[in-house]
């Protein structure tokens, strides 16, 4: 439609040759402007390029070039030369070129055929020209329809290439067309550019989702140094404050911020304000102590965003580039967020998370504590009995020594009895202590039976006073758990003192508790049997259940607490009625894989 | 009856605990046996000679307490010195109601189980005195005739010699020839004595 227009228009002096010649530029021009509106992004290059060369070629001058500028730094640099032709250097416009610089940017065409046809004003640029060896150019802005994207140009080396209105009519339709090309060409490119941005926010969503507090350093490293790969920066680092305020940790790729050397940008964020520093003279009077932070760390430009989880301040992402532009770009701050909202929700999933493992630790410490109150009276019995041989048998050690021929034999006797029930009064203290011990969790790989053993050793005199006879099957040949030894005592200390509560009832017949252990497949089974009143069947699928109790004591804990620390362990509860009365309860957990250490 | 040394029997599920206190009471000079548990205790039979017995609250089976309540019902008489660990209150108070000389909290010190262990001996001793005793004022009862029986029971109540004579229909005489007898069988130096001596053995005069 265009060169149709074009052609009526460019009528003005038609000699034969002139004629020919323009329907041939004509031909050519089309050609061009119709390859060139289907080519995609990654062709783009070699298309302007051929083109190029078919332009000069038929021009008949020595160089062509397109250079496209992006938010005012260049882009794509394009230009064909005729061979033995030195490419020219890249055009730096404003230093070089301020007056053709300043001519393209308003949408001006500038031609000369000779550098002296160059006005007065464009003294530098007449300079900078000559240096390059051009004596005769044409720049032409490229736009298409929206700001101007760079310029189409040709050049000369020799005086005298003319350049009459309706070539440059016809080139500024060649560069509309090149300029729908890059215009194409970037929003694919930002599009493709947008999409990798989308791909690396759900990567990191997913990554994030199920990530335990144990292994969330190694991977907001490795977020961080994706995203720093993904926005070409330096450094990234991600701070978390606590509740009070305070910033307590930080992860960062390439060095270690140190959030205490940032007092005043840390205070920002914690305001939830974005932060752009591109040079550290930007620093206002009170940020004294980051400035000094900024020279002697030699930070780069820094953009700093706060991460917010339902408007409470939880960190900050910072990032630190070289380009002080890109530093500037609102994309970049755009991205920056959707980013934030990615760390900020990993932030709170992982400190929600450390809160519940809190919660967990004092159930279970509470746990111990309260069924070390129904051990008390049996636990003081355990320990009175070691302490009264104790003394007894000193003070008969006295007695002996007091008297006039002192039996030395029968006292060596009794200091070995004494040191005998001391170590196990010690035996008796170290149960104890491991079990109110609010520990954190150690996993390890244990035997099993040894773990039961210990729980029934300390329930023996329990027993006794229960008048309930307990008794063990181990298997023999049973291969290591994996798990946390106080823990795992807890549940089975749990589990007995469940058996025993569930015989405290009169009733006929034998009072006998049974812990069995056995392979079962690739997991672990420990069995504890009672013969009590069994449970009733509407209660053996709640039992496990928090403050669900059947007694009239208790709080209903013990077997939740059996359950969650069962579940910590990859294992799994469960309870059934036994064919001859009385309930089994058990538990499985998985083999140890873990190598032994 | 042989003059045996002074036995303490101890009684202890836990065999440091046995053996350590046998050994402190031998060193006391006490014969001692120990028994793991109230089971073994009452197969060994009853002592004759000067006995306590060291009784652990807490064991396996028969507890303490449940031996201390079999041995009253059984009428075995045993001067106890309960140890134990820890008691509650309700378990001590059983125990001192039912007669235990002491109560002990494990571990127990040397000096406080010896005076108990000496308070139980001095009250077996009483014990055993006025069992002996008694036994003797039995054997003397025993040896009166019904008709003498009969003349005591009223006497040592208070009634005159014309009362008992009319109650039992035989003369006035022959009811002092019955209480001179009485006198003299039951070995009483006066009247206040006899009344004492009826006291003890529980002479109470027939409905009939």
């Amino acid at each position: 439609m265009k060169l149709r227009d074009l052609a009526r228009r460019a009528t003005g002096r038609p000699t034969k040759l002139v004629l020919a010649n323009r329907l041939r530029f004509e031909t050519l021009l089309s050609a061009l402007s119709a390859g060139l509106i289907h080519i995609s992004a990654p062709d783009t290059e070699v298309a302007i390029k051929r083109a190029l060369q078919q332009v000069v070629k038929f021009l008949g001058v020595d160089r062509g070039g397109l250079d496209e500028h992006v938010d005012g730094s260049p882009g794509l640099r394009l230009s064909w030369a005729r061979p033995g032709l030195r490419e020219p250097p890249p055009a730096t416009p404003d230093d070089q070129f301020p007056w053709v610089g300043a001519k393209l940017r308003q949408g001006e065409v500038v031609r000369f055929s000779r550098l002296a046809d160059l006005p007065a004003a464009a003294a530098i640029d007449r300079a900078s020209f000559e240096r390059r060896g051009t004596r005769s150019k044409v720049l032409i802005p490229l736009r298409a329809g929206g700001p101007i994207l760079g310029v189409l140009w040709f050049a000369s080396v020799r005086d005298g290439h003319a350049w009459p209105d309706d070539l440059v009519e016809r080139l500024r339709l060649l560069s509309e067309a090149f300029a729908g090309v890059l215009d194409r060409r970037r929003m694919e490119v930002s599009l493709a550019e947008r999409l990798r941005f989308e791909k690396l926010l759900s990567f990191l969503a997913a990554a994030f989702s199920h990530l335990s507090a144990a292994d969330f350093d190694p991977a907001v490293q490795r977020g961080l140094r994706q995203v720093v790969d993904f926005l070409g920066v330096d450094r990234a680092s991600l701070i978390e404050f606590t509740r009070d305020g305070t910033a307590t940790r930080s992860w960062a790729v390439e060095e270690w911020m140190n959030v205490g050397e940032f007092p005043w940008l840390t205070a920002r964020l914690q305001r939830g304000e974005v932060i752009n520093v591109s040079q550290v003279e930007e620093l206002p009077d009170e940020a004294a102590v980051d400035r000094q932070s900024y020279l002697a760390n030699r930070v780069k430009p820094q953009v700093a965003v706060p991460l917010l989880v339902s408007g409470i301040v939880v960190g900050g992402l910072i990032f630190s580039t070289v380009g002080a532009e890109r530093a500037k770009s609102d994309e970049l701050i755009q991205q920056l967020h959707l980013l934030g909202e990615v760390f900020a929700n990993a932030l709170a999933r992982k400190q929600s998370e450390l809160e519940a493992l809190r919660l967990r630790q004092d159930l279970t410490h509470i746990g111990r504590v309260s069924a070390l109150g129904e051990l008390t009276a049996s636990l003081a019995h355990e320990l009175s009995q070691p302490l009264t041989a104790i003394l007894s048998n000193a003070q008969a050690a006295q007695r002996l020594i007091d008297a006039d021929v002192v039996e030395l034999e029968k006292v060596r006797e009794i200091l070995c009895d004494i040191v005998a029930d001391d170590k196990r009064a010690a035996a008796v203290i170290n149960g104890l202590r491991a079990l109110i011990k609010k520990g954190e969790t150690e996993f390890v790989p244990l035997d099993l039976n040894e773990v039961v053993g210990a729980v029934a050793w300390l329930m023996r005199s329990d027993t006794i006073m229960r008048n309930v006879s307990m008794s063990l099957e181990l298997a023999s040949d049973l291969p290591k758990a994996c798990g946390d030894r106080v823990q795992l005592q807890q549940v089975v200390l749990n589990l007995v003192l469940n058996g025993l509560e569930a015989m405290r009832e009169p009733h006929a017949g034998p009072r006998t508790l049974v812990i069995r252990t056995a392979r079962d497949g690739a997991a672990l089974r420990v069995t504890v049997e009672d013969s009590g009143p069994g449970i009733a069947e509407k209660d053996l699928g709640h039992i496990f259940e928090p403050l669900y109790t059947t007694k009239t004591e208790g709080l209903g804990m013990g077997l939740a607490i059996v359950r969650t620390i069962v579940n910590a362990h990859g294992g799994a509860v469960g309870a059934e009625n036994n064919p001859a009365g009385g309930a089994s309860l058990r538990f499985t957990l998985p083999v140890n894989r873990e190598p032994e250490r | 009856m042989t003059a045996a040394a002074p036995l303490v029997l101890v009684v202890d599920d836990d065999p440091s605990v046995r053996k350590s206190l046998s050994r402190l009471l031998e060193s006391a000079d006490y014969a001692v046996e120990a028994f793991a548990s109230a089971g073994e205790f009452l197969a060994r039979g009853p002592h004759p000679g000067p006995c306590c017995l060291v009784l652990d609250v807490k064991m396996p089976g028969l507890t303490g307490i449940q031996l201390q309540e079999m041995l009253t019902a059984t009428g075995r008489r045993m001067s106890i010195v309960f140890v134990s660990g820890h008691v509650d209150v309700p378990t001590s108070v059983k125990a001192m109601k039912a007669g235990a000389v002491d109560l002990l909290t494990k571990p127990v010190d040397v000096r406080d189980l010896i005076a108990a262990i000496q308070r139980a001996m001095t009250r077996d001793e009483h014990e055993r005195a006025s069992e002996t005793r008694l036994a003797e004022v039995r054997r003397r009862v025993a040896m009166l005739t019904a008709r003498e029986t009969a003349v005591f029971a009223r006497v040592v109540t208070g009634m005159l010699n014309k009362q008992i004579g009319a109650a039992l229909g035989i003369g006035e005489k022959t009811v002092k020839v019955h209480r001179a007898r009485v006198m003299e069988k039951m070995q009483a130096g006066s009247f206040a004595e006899l009344v004492r001596l009826a006291d003890e053995v529980g002479v109470t005069v027939p409905n009939s």
